[in-house]
């Protein structure tokens, strides 16, 4: 009995200190079989459930593959331009419904089979008929797609489209060969510098370069991306030398660590993620504009981004990044002013259910939002759900919650307010119109008319957004190439290098 | 002579155990007493300007990354611990102290049997999963915690209470109580249970050690006390990405968690051998 009181109580020193030594793992994956200068180790947070994601959602599949391993007409440069891709020019007619794109010569795919216009067809087609995905609607636009020649392609679009080109830098826009679509889940075939060389679930995926590439052949032989179930764990990994680059920080108090210029290099940048603070518009209390806009009187953005994610990030105030051409500076729509919270609810309280996902920066942030409404009469009792699959279920698809807090990273998404089963519920049709002339208008119009949306949503106070996350990037001294900013959905490999 | 040096030198060990143990026990529910009136500052109350403040000028231990106090939060985080560690062992004893003196006086029927194997097999599914699992269907919270940890105890409880049970059933005072025709329930309650009730004690104590560490085990994991309710598991895993900047803010809960197991630890200790019977003959004897 005696030996057994001794253990147990050890274990609980042991418990204060496992944050010491867990997570370093079975060390560096990415030093086998080729020269270690070759190579490089990524580490990330979210393992993919399969890597097809024309099927699957999930932001961590285009992350690892898309302008890696697939490639599409057009990418997303660092400063959100789009700029040709598998398509070396492409021109748009006057009416701007037609769009024919001339294809770079010599592209094969991993497989072996050359890249053509007949590709092209089949892969946007294959967006209406196979895709699961809910934002394939994006390419709904699209009326017809056909092969002028081998190196030619039309887009012909059922009316003039801004989001079109920009889709067509996303997932959606991946070219797929006709003879490599038979394993997507396990066996992805594209165009791209890297192709799959082995997946180790649970633990990493790694990638080689692909020695039919049409492009300037990345510097690197090999990559492995490392997943990590936990930031400590990522941290400590970085620190023994298990891991070259963290993709990511997920605890931003610990980049103290990595303070150390002469051995760490940190990469900080922009993200198109709004973590937002989402009320239900759908069901009392949040129904009541007044108290949706008591909260955004209540809550001290500046503070809470200082205690919640370390002052790391910028302060938005509504759906738009600021890489967005149509962003406006809105934080200064709803000042941090508790009187005037108070006066909105009318000396009344609430008692409201925060459902939030189990994630650092909502925790985190949860508590904080719980502390500041306090202070104005509503009491917001914090329910964490694991993610994602409790949280998609209860808050995501059966909207059963008050508020909520999850960073919403797809780019350029505030078309999410204008679907009024979408979970905020929020339901303003004058909203939608403007998104629709949005689409349809020229440049200038498509920027004023999202301006004046992104107003009219902060206004509504249709959520709150509580800041913009940042791209925090941890390499070793010596790593070159690192994307600064995360505002496409992949990763981008290309340019990584190591000195 | 050699049997009384060394009864000797039991009893001093066992009264610094128990005394020690006690000692520690008392402080954490004093702490925890005191919490629901008093405690320095609002524990969840956060303060961007007091972020990561030093110790001192009010703030004992200092503050942690939302400015919250941590001497308050640790009192809170001690009431925590208890209200988990009382409800499971309740829960534990309430299900496994019947369920092993039915199964103790009647040690050759089918319901001991029965009650025996279901037994084991709850002994095999280790309490951190069960809670992690309940936590994943019904949603993290104390309640769950509580619950899985004092089911996983049930076990325990029922083999010490089957065991203890099988060793009273055979004296002679409960021989004369069917002859003289008492009925079962009136024997299990009125001579069994208060002797084996010394046991008991020693097991719930033991069982408060198991059940404080389950609570930081599972906060810390996500899976317990809710945020932002302070508890001991959550500050450690709170303070995880401090750990190299702000080592204190991961001391004192590890600390705090470690002399509360150790105190229910020593206690029970203290208190089996206190209360043996055996080693109550030997001081008898002297």
């Amino acid at each position: 009995m005696r030996r057994i009181g001794i253990w147990i109580a050890a274990g609980g020193l042991l418990l204060a200190t496992a944050a010491c030594g867990g997570g370093s793992g079975n060390g560096s994956a990415g030093t086998g079989g080729t020269p270690k200068a070759q190579s490089l180790s990524v580490g990330f947070v979210a393992e993919p459930a399969n890597l097809d994601f024309t099927s699957t959602e999930g932001a961590a599949i285009p992350q690892a593959l898309l302008v890696n391993v697939y490639e599409g007409l057009v990418k997303l440069d660092q400063n959100g331009e789009i700029v040709p891709l598998l398509a070396e020019k492409w021109d748009v007619s006057p009416d701007r419904k037609t769009y024919t794109f001339t294809l770079r010569e010599n592209v094969k795919f991993s497989g072996g089979a050359p890249f053509t216009a007949d590709d092209v067809t089949f892969s946007l087609d294959r967006v209406k008929s196979d895709w699961k995905l809910k934002i394939k609607s994006q390419l709904d636009v699209i009326d017809k797609v056909e092969k002028k020649d081998d190196s030619t392609a039309v887009v012909t679009l059922k009316r003039p489209s801004n989001g079109f080109l920009y889709s067509m830098a996303t997932r959606l826009g991946a070219m797929f060969s006709r003879t490599g679509v038979a394993d997507l889940a396990n066996k992805p075939v594209g165009t791209g510098p890297y192709v799959l060389s082995s997946w180790r679930r649970g633990d990493s995926i790694q990638l080689a370069a692909n020695p039919s590439y049409w492009g300037t052949k990345p510097p690197l032989g090999a990559i492995t991306l490392k997943y990590f179930k936990d930031a400590t764990a990522m941290n400590n990994a970085l620190l023994t030398g298990g891991i070259d680059v963290i993709s990511s920080v997920q605890a931003p108090e610990s980049l103290q660590q990595f303070a150390d210029p002469g051995r760490f290099e940190t990469v900080e940048g922009t993200t198109n993620g709004e973590v937002v603070l989402s009320m239900n518009n759908g069901r009392p209390p949040f129904d009541d504009k007044a108290v949706r806009q008591a909260v955004r009187h209540a809550i001290d953005h500046k503070a809470l981004l200082d205690t919640a994610w370390a002052g790391r990030g910028q302060l938005i105030g509504s759906m738009t990044a600021p890489t967005d051409p149509w962003y406006e500076d809105r934080t200064g729509d709803y000042p941090y002013d508790p009187a005037k919270a108070k006066q909105l609810l009318g000396g009344k309280t609430y008692n409201v259910k925060m459902r939030i996902p189990n994630l650092p920066y909502a925790v985190n942030s949860a508590q904080v939002v719980k502390s500041q409404l306090a202070q104005v009469g509503i009491n917001a009792e914090i329910e964490p759900l694991e993610f994602p699959a409790r949280w998609l279920d209860q808050v995501f698809t059966k909207g059963d919650y008050d508020l909520s807090i999850i960073n919403h990273v797809e780019p350029r998404d505030m078309g999410i307010f204008a679907d009024k089963s979408y979970y905020f519920r929020y339901d303003n049709p004058e909203f939608g119109k403007l998104l629709a002339a949005a689409d349809e208008g020229t440049e200038q119009e498509q920027t004023d008319d999202l301006k004046q949306a992104a107003k009219l949503l902060s206004d509504d106070a249709a959520a709150d957004w509580l800041f913009l996350f940042p791209n925090l990037i941890v390499a070793k001294k010596g790593v070159t190439g690192l994307p600064k900013n995360a505002i496409a959905e992949s990763f981008d490999f290309t340019a990584l290098a190591k000195q | 002579m050699s049997r009384r040096t060394s009864a000797k030198a039991n009893r001093g060990r066992m009264n610094a155990g128990l005394l020690a143990g006690g000692a520690l026990v008392a402080l954490v529910v004093l702490t925890a007493l005191v919490s629901f009136f008093w405690t320095p500052h609002d524990p969840t109350l956060v303060d961007a300007a007091g972020k990561l403040r030093e110790p001192g000028g009010g703030y004992l231990l200092g503050a942690d990354k939302f400015g919250r106090d941590t001497f308050s939060q640790l009192m809170v985080g001690a009431r925590t611990t208890l209200y988990v560690g009382v409800v499971a062992v309740g829960i534990a004893a309430a299900l496994g102290v019947p369920l092993g003196m039915a199964a103790g006086m009647t040690p050759r029927g089918w319901l001991s049997e029965l009650i025996m194997r279901v037994n084991d097999l709850v002994f095999a599914f280790p309490a951190l999963l069960l809670a992690v699992m309940l936590g994943a269907v019904y949603g993290a919270g104390t309640l769950t915690a509580m619950i899985a940890i004092g089911v996983a105890t049930v076990p325990a409880f029922a083999r010490v209470a089957r065991a203890a049970t099988l060793q009273v059933m055979v004296t002679d005072y409960i021989l004369a109580a069917r002859a003289a025709g008492r009925r079962r329930g009136a024997i299990a309650l009125r001579h069994v249970l208060p002797n084996i009730g010394s046991m008991l004690i020693v097991q719930a104590s033991v069982s408060f050690a198991i059940a404080i560490l389950a609570e930081a085990a599972l906060s810390f994991l996500g899976f317990g006390t809710r945020p932002p309710t302070p508890s001991w598991g959550r500050m450690l895993q709170e303070s995880q990405e401090l750990l190299f900047s702000t080592p204190r803010l991961a001391l004192w809960p590890g600390i705090a968690i470690a002399l509360a197991v150790l105190g229910f630890n020593l206690l029970g200790d203290g208190l089996r051998d206190f209360l043996d019977p055996k080693l109550r003959r030997i001081r008898a004897e002297r």
